[in-house]
């Protein structure tokens, strides 16, 4: 099945996160500069007074005279969708997302991990948070689970079959099928106001009086093709990994080798002295599952102290051993002004030396000369299993 | 295997401390060693037995000997008795 969660107004929610007071009145977001004034998403108290999102704004004030105009926020809107990704991607959803506010994934995957379809999609909404009103819909067709979150209300999940998609699909509105506004006017005279009139249409005669782009609308109309949803691929900016020879559990090694691997990623020269925004750690866990956690700070840093201890307890909620360590430098921001200590801390000076000398053996003996010697498990009576050495080039 | 760090990305594979060598050792009938990598032995100072993980697909049986050279070196070394070859080995 293919589901489709969906977060209808979504830029308007993301801006109206700054000034949550205006979500019980009549508001709406404004068109952005330079283009066609036409209001945005409009709260539930606008819709109430009869403001429509894509009226002219003209139109919208002459209608509700005290219609509030959020300005629009699309650097926010990003990163709050960015957070939401990454909060389905954490509960092992592979997303595909389709523009700010609407997202598909496969549910074979995790059907089995979350028991049933509907459990997955409920973990999924859950994930997304109550305070977007999410809504998810599934089908065995991409345009099918997208109608059905369109259908389904705030927090409700509705699954349609292939062999009810024609039933379902026929009644709904013209306006869900994505084509040029040109050619829906155009539909719209012709009397075709119902997906279901659409579909009935000869798909030769749709193509001739409306273009490739009405033969796809008639596609879609006729529950669309059946295709496979590609996860995306998470972004990553500056990445290490560790590989361990074998599985390990043990939470003092993976801390160990999460510091060693934070140090190198620390001294990594793309970073070029920018400050860590947002962290993440995965894993690839025995028998082929995965692990995510990511951390985004107040305070942008780069101290391993304060990064140690926002992303290292996360390590015990490992679930199962690791093959391997990833550890993400999602977000970078430039440097902001930051307060420099008054005093050194203590060993800071040894530290540098130290620091200094491994660069001059790297520099004479090349990369991957200097290791770092790991305890993996100190008790065991085969001496090779007691300690990995990790290639370090910080 | 260590890839440039300059790259996005770098995968790092950690390696094991105090690997097994293979050594060339001579023996006694009674399975002590004679010669160690060519050199004679002076002392036997230590026999000790790791027999583990017996329940993998990789089990472990292992007859060590820490012994004196007559070099004056110290070197510790096993048989490996399911694969029935000898190695010597730090950090034992």
């Amino acid at each position: 099945m293919i589901a489709c969660v969906l977060i209808p107004g979504f830029e308007l929610r993301a801006a109206l996160r700054k000034q949550p007071g205006l979500a019980l009145r009549p508001a709406a977001l404004a068109p952005a500069a330079g283009t066609e004034p036409l209001v945005g998403p409009v709260t539930a108290e606008a819709e109430r007074l009869g403001v429509r999102p894509g009226m002219r704004l003209g139109e919208a004030l002459a209608t509700c005279p005290q219609l509030i105009l959020v300005e629009q926020d699309p650097a926010a809107a990003e990163q709050a969708w960015e957070e939401i990704l990454r909060a389905l991607e954490d509960s092992g959803f592979a997303v595909d997302p389709a523009g700010v506010g609407s997202v598909y994934f496969e549910t074979r995957g995790v059907e089995r991990l979350y028991g049933g379809l509907e459990a997955a999609l409920r973990r999924a909404l859950a994930a997304v948070g109550t305070a977007w009103d999410p809504r998810a819909g599934a089908a065995q067709r991409r345009f099918a689970a997208l109608a059905a979150a369109n259908v389904a209300r705030p927090g409700q999940i509705l699954v349609v079959s292939d062999e009810r998609l024609q039933e379902f699909l026929a009644p709904l509105p013209l306006e869900l099928v994505p084509m040029e506004p040109r050619r829906r006017a155009e539909l719209h005279e012709l009397g075709v106001k119902r997906v279901g009139q659409l579909a009935g249409l000869p798909g030769a005669a749709v193509a001739e009086r409306l273009g490739p782009d009405g033969r796809r609308a008639w596609g879609l109309a006729r529950g669309g093709k059946h295709a496979r949803v590609r996860g995306r691929r998470p972004p990553a900016e500056i990445f290490e990994t560790l590989e361990f020879p074998e599985a390990v559990a043990n939470e003092l090694t993976l801390r160990r080798a999460f510091v060693a691997l934070l140090e190198t990623l620390l001294a990594r020269p793309e970073r070029a002295d920018r400050f860590i925004r947002k962290i993440a750690l995965s894993a690839r866990l025995v028998g082929g599952g995965s692990w995510r956690r990511s951390v985004t700070l107040r305070d942008a840093t780069t101290e391993p102290a304060r990064l140690k201890a926002a992303l290292g307890p996360k390590l015990a909620e490992l679930p199962a051993p690791v093959l391997e360590l990833r550890l993400e430098l999602v977000e970078l921001t430039e440097h902001d002004g930051q307060q420099l200590e008054l005093v050194p801390a203590a060993g800071g000076e040894l530290d540098v030396r130290l620091r200094e000398g491994l660069r001059q053996v790297r520099a004479s003996t090349g990369s991957g000369s200097v290791n770092q010697v790991v305890e993996v498990a100190p008790w065991s009576r085969i001496p090779e299993a007691r300690a990995l050495f990790v290639p370090r080039d910080d | 295997m260590v890839t440039h760090s300059g790259s996005p990305g770098a995968v790092r594979a950690a390696g094991r401390l105090n690997q097994p060598r293979p050594a060339v050792v001579e023996a006694r009938v009674d399975g002590t060693p004679v010669r160690v990598n060519r050199l004679p032995v002076a002392l036997l100072r230590e026999e000790w037995r790791v027999v583990d993980r017996w329940w993998t697909e990789e089990p472990i049986a292992r007859r060590y000997f820490e012994v004196v050279l007559q070099s004056g070196e110290n070197a510790v070394v096993f048989r490996d008795e399911e694969r029935s070859c000898w190695f010597t080995q730090k950090g034992a």
